[in-house]
Protein backbone atom coordinates (compact mmCIF):
# COMPACT_ATOMS: atom_id res chain seq x y z
CA UNK A 1 0.00 0.00 0.00
CA UNK A 2 2.54 2.62 1.40
CA UNK A 3 4.85 1.43 -1.43
CA UNK A 4 2.60 1.66 -4.13
CA UNK A 5 1.76 5.22 -2.85
CA UNK A 6 5.72 6.51 -3.04
CA UNK A 7 6.25 4.60 -6.03
CA UNK A 8 2.84 6.28 -7.85
CA UNK A 9 4.19 10.28 -6.42
CA UNK A 10 7.52 9.14 -7.26
CA UNK A 11 6.46 9.01 -10.56
CA UNK A 12 4.72 11.76 -10.77
CA UNK A 13 7.09 14.21 -9.39
CA UNK A 14 9.44 12.72 -11.86
CA UNK A 15 6.69 13.49 -14.66
CA UNK A 16 6.29 16.62 -13.10
CA UNK A 17 9.83 17.94 -12.61
CA UNK A 18 11.29 18.03 -16.12
CA UNK A 19 7.92 20.34 -16.95
CA UNK A 20 8.95 23.02 -14.79
CA UNK A 21 12.60 22.65 -14.71
CA UNK A 22 14.02 20.51 -17.34
CA UNK A 23 17.89 20.55 -17.07
CA UNK A 24 18.09 19.13 -13.39
CA UNK A 25 15.14 16.62 -13.51
CA UNK A 26 16.76 13.98 -12.39
CA UNK A 27 18.10 15.31 -8.70
CA UNK A 28 14.13 16.75 -8.44
CA UNK A 29 12.84 13.33 -8.46
CA UNK A 30 15.32 11.57 -6.00
CA UNK A 31 14.67 14.43 -3.46
CA UNK A 32 10.86 13.86 -3.64
CA UNK A 33 11.34 10.44 -3.44
CA UNK A 34 13.24 10.82 -0.29
CA UNK A 35 11.11 13.47 1.54
CA UNK A 36 8.17 11.13 0.95
CA UNK A 37 10.07 8.38 2.73
CA UNK A 38 11.08 10.44 5.52
CA UNK A 39 7.48 11.74 5.98
CA UNK A 40 5.77 8.26 6.59
CA UNK A 41 8.04 7.02 9.52
CA UNK A 42 7.36 10.53 11.49
CA UNK A 43 3.65 10.04 10.84
CA UNK A 44 3.61 6.73 13.38
CA UNK A 45 5.52 8.45 16.16
CA UNK A 46 2.64 11.22 16.93
CA UNK A 47 1.93 9.70 20.51
CA UNK A 48 5.40 10.71 22.23
CA UNK A 49 5.24 12.05 25.61
CA UNK A 50 6.39 15.44 26.13
CA UNK A 51 9.05 15.68 29.37
CA UNK A 52 6.56 18.39 30.74
CA UNK A 53 3.75 16.36 31.22
CA UNK A 54 2.87 14.75 35.12
CA UNK A 55 3.80 11.48 35.53
CA UNK A 56 0.62 10.37 37.15
CA UNK A 57 1.57 7.72 39.82
CA UNK A 58 -0.61 5.11 40.69
CA UNK A 59 -1.38 4.20 43.62
CA UNK A 60 -0.05 0.63 43.71
CA UNK A 61 3.48 2.13 43.14
CA UNK A 62 3.32 4.82 45.85
CA UNK A 63 2.06 2.23 48.11
CA UNK A 64 5.25 -0.13 46.93
CA UNK A 65 7.82 2.86 47.31
CA UNK A 66 6.81 3.59 50.80
CA UNK A 67 6.66 0.40 51.82
CA UNK A 68 10.04 -0.68 50.76
CA UNK A 69 11.52 2.91 52.53
CA UNK A 70 9.49 1.35 55.69
CA UNK A 71 11.40 -2.19 55.40
CA UNK A 72 15.01 0.19 55.51
CA UNK A 73 13.84 1.88 58.20
CA UNK A 74 16.17 0.64 61.31
CA UNK A 75 13.35 1.40 64.16
CA UNK A 76 10.75 -0.20 62.52
CA UNK A 77 10.07 -3.06 65.49
CA UNK A 78 7.81 -5.38 63.96
CA UNK A 79 8.14 -5.86 60.37
CA UNK A 80 5.80 -8.42 59.42
CA UNK A 81 2.90 -5.87 60.42
CA UNK A 82 3.65 -3.49 57.48
CA UNK A 83 1.15 -3.55 55.58
CA UNK A 84 -0.44 -0.74 53.40
CA UNK A 85 -3.18 0.19 56.21
CA UNK A 86 0.06 0.22 59.28
CA UNK A 87 -0.17 2.85 61.89
CA UNK A 88 3.22 4.13 62.55
CA UNK A 89 2.81 4.71 65.94
CA UNK A 90 -0.21 1.82 67.05
CA UNK A 91 1.47 -0.99 64.63
CA UNK A 92 4.90 -0.23 64.08
CA UNK A 93 6.01 1.13 67.28
CA UNK A 94 7.69 3.95 65.93
CA UNK A 95 7.10 7.50 68.45
CA UNK A 96 6.01 10.85 67.08
CA UNK A 97 10.32 12.04 66.30
CA UNK A 98 10.32 8.51 64.38
CA UNK A 99 7.42 9.61 62.49
CA UNK A 100 8.98 13.06 61.36
CA UNK A 101 11.50 10.74 60.59
CA UNK A 102 9.65 8.56 58.33
CA UNK A 103 7.96 11.40 56.77
CA UNK A 104 10.76 13.17 55.97
CA UNK A 105 12.07 10.27 54.02
CA UNK A 106 8.60 10.18 52.22
CA UNK A 107 8.93 13.35 51.21
CA UNK A 108 12.76 12.48 49.77
CA UNK A 109 11.66 9.75 48.33
CA UNK A 110 8.80 11.85 46.03
CA UNK A 111 11.35 14.70 46.08
CA UNK A 112 8.32 17.18 47.89
CA UNK A 113 8.20 19.18 50.82
CA UNK A 114 5.26 18.45 52.98
CA UNK A 115 4.34 21.32 55.14
CA UNK A 116 4.59 21.14 58.77
CA UNK A 117 0.54 21.15 59.41
CA UNK A 118 0.69 18.75 56.86
CA UNK A 119 3.21 16.72 58.09
CA UNK A 120 1.72 16.56 61.75
CA UNK A 121 -1.45 15.22 60.09
CA UNK A 122 0.16 11.77 58.40
CA UNK A 123 -0.09 9.18 61.11
CA UNK A 124 -0.40 5.49 59.14
CA UNK A 125 0.95 4.29 55.25
CA UNK A 126 -2.77 4.82 53.83
CA UNK A 127 -2.90 8.77 55.01
CA UNK A 128 0.42 9.57 53.48
CA UNK A 129 -0.34 7.31 50.04
CA UNK A 130 -3.47 9.71 49.78
CA UNK A 131 -1.23 12.54 50.39
CA UNK A 132 1.35 11.65 48.22
CA UNK A 133 -1.48 11.20 45.15
CA UNK A 134 -3.28 14.05 45.85
CA UNK A 135 0.15 16.14 45.02
CA UNK A 136 0.92 17.13 41.04
CA UNK A 137 4.24 17.63 41.59
CA UNK A 138 5.60 14.24 43.48
CA UNK A 139 7.09 11.98 41.22
CA UNK B 1 -1.05 8.91 68.33
CA UNK B 2 -2.49 11.46 71.09
CA UNK B 3 -3.66 14.42 69.78
CA UNK B 4 -0.30 16.45 70.58
CA UNK B 5 0.39 20.01 72.42
CA UNK B 6 1.55 22.82 71.17
CA UNK B 7 4.85 22.56 72.42
CA UNK B 8 5.19 19.16 71.70
CA UNK B 9 4.81 20.08 67.95
CA UNK B 10 7.30 22.95 68.86
CA UNK B 11 9.10 20.37 69.29
CA UNK B 12 8.95 17.96 66.19
CA UNK B 13 9.49 20.91 64.21
CA UNK B 14 12.26 21.86 65.31
CA UNK B 15 13.87 18.37 64.92
CA UNK B 16 12.42 18.49 61.36
CA UNK B 17 14.02 21.70 60.69
CA UNK B 18 17.10 19.87 62.35
CA UNK B 19 16.59 17.47 59.86
CA UNK B 20 16.41 19.98 56.93
CA UNK B 21 19.45 21.72 57.19
CA UNK B 22 20.84 18.08 57.33
CA UNK B 23 20.05 17.86 54.17
CA UNK B 24 22.30 20.79 52.90
CA UNK B 25 25.13 19.18 54.44
CA UNK B 26 27.83 17.11 51.94
CA UNK B 27 26.65 13.46 51.43
CA UNK B 28 29.32 11.85 53.16
CA UNK B 29 28.83 13.58 56.22
CA UNK B 30 24.97 14.02 56.35
CA UNK B 31 24.58 11.24 58.12
CA UNK B 32 26.81 12.17 60.97
CA UNK B 33 24.52 15.11 61.44
CA UNK B 34 21.41 13.27 61.43
CA UNK B 35 22.92 11.10 64.20
CA UNK B 36 23.89 13.97 65.99
CA UNK B 37 20.36 15.38 65.31
CA UNK B 38 18.66 12.56 66.74
CA UNK B 39 20.78 11.61 69.87
CA UNK B 40 20.58 15.02 70.98
CA UNK B 41 17.01 14.88 71.36
CA UNK B 42 16.89 10.99 72.33
CA UNK B 43 18.71 11.97 74.97
CA UNK B 44 16.45 14.38 76.94
CA UNK B 45 13.38 11.78 75.91
CA UNK B 46 12.25 11.09 79.14
CA UNK B 47 11.59 14.45 80.33
CA UNK B 48 7.96 15.05 81.82
CA UNK B 49 5.87 16.30 78.88
CA UNK B 50 4.78 18.90 82.10
CA UNK B 51 8.00 20.05 82.74
CA UNK B 52 7.55 23.33 80.71
CA UNK B 53 10.29 25.54 81.87
CA UNK B 54 12.79 22.61 81.09
CA UNK B 55 11.37 21.50 77.63
CA UNK B 56 11.69 25.71 76.84
CA UNK B 57 14.53 25.72 77.59
CA UNK B 58 16.05 22.47 75.15
CA UNK B 59 14.14 24.49 72.62
CA UNK B 60 15.98 27.60 73.17
CA UNK B 61 19.17 25.63 73.07
CA UNK B 62 18.34 23.55 70.25
CA UNK B 63 17.28 26.56 67.90
CA UNK B 64 20.83 28.12 68.66
CA UNK B 65 22.76 25.27 68.23
CA UNK B 66 20.75 24.42 64.97
CA UNK B 67 21.70 28.27 63.74
CA UNK B 68 25.57 27.37 64.48
CA UNK B 69 25.25 23.86 62.84
CA UNK B 70 23.37 25.03 60.32
CA UNK B 71 26.43 27.55 58.79
CA UNK B 72 27.57 25.93 55.29
CA UNK B 73 31.01 26.92 56.82
CA UNK B 74 30.56 23.58 58.67
CA UNK B 75 30.79 20.54 56.71
CA UNK B 76 31.19 17.94 59.48
CA UNK B 77 30.78 17.37 63.26
CA UNK B 78 31.70 14.33 65.32
CA UNK B 79 29.71 12.12 66.97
Amino acid sequence: MFRNAILRSARAASRAAPRFQTPIARPAARSSLFQSKQIIPAASFQSVRCYSAPAGLSKDEVEGRILDLLKNFDKVSDASKLSASSHFSNDLGLDSLDTVEVVMAIEEEFSIEIPDKEADAIHSIDKAVSYILSQPDAH
Amino acid sequence: MAKLSGLQRDVLALYRQCLRAARAKPAETRKNFEDFTRKEFREHIHLNKKDFSTIEYMLRRGNRQLEIYADPGITNISR
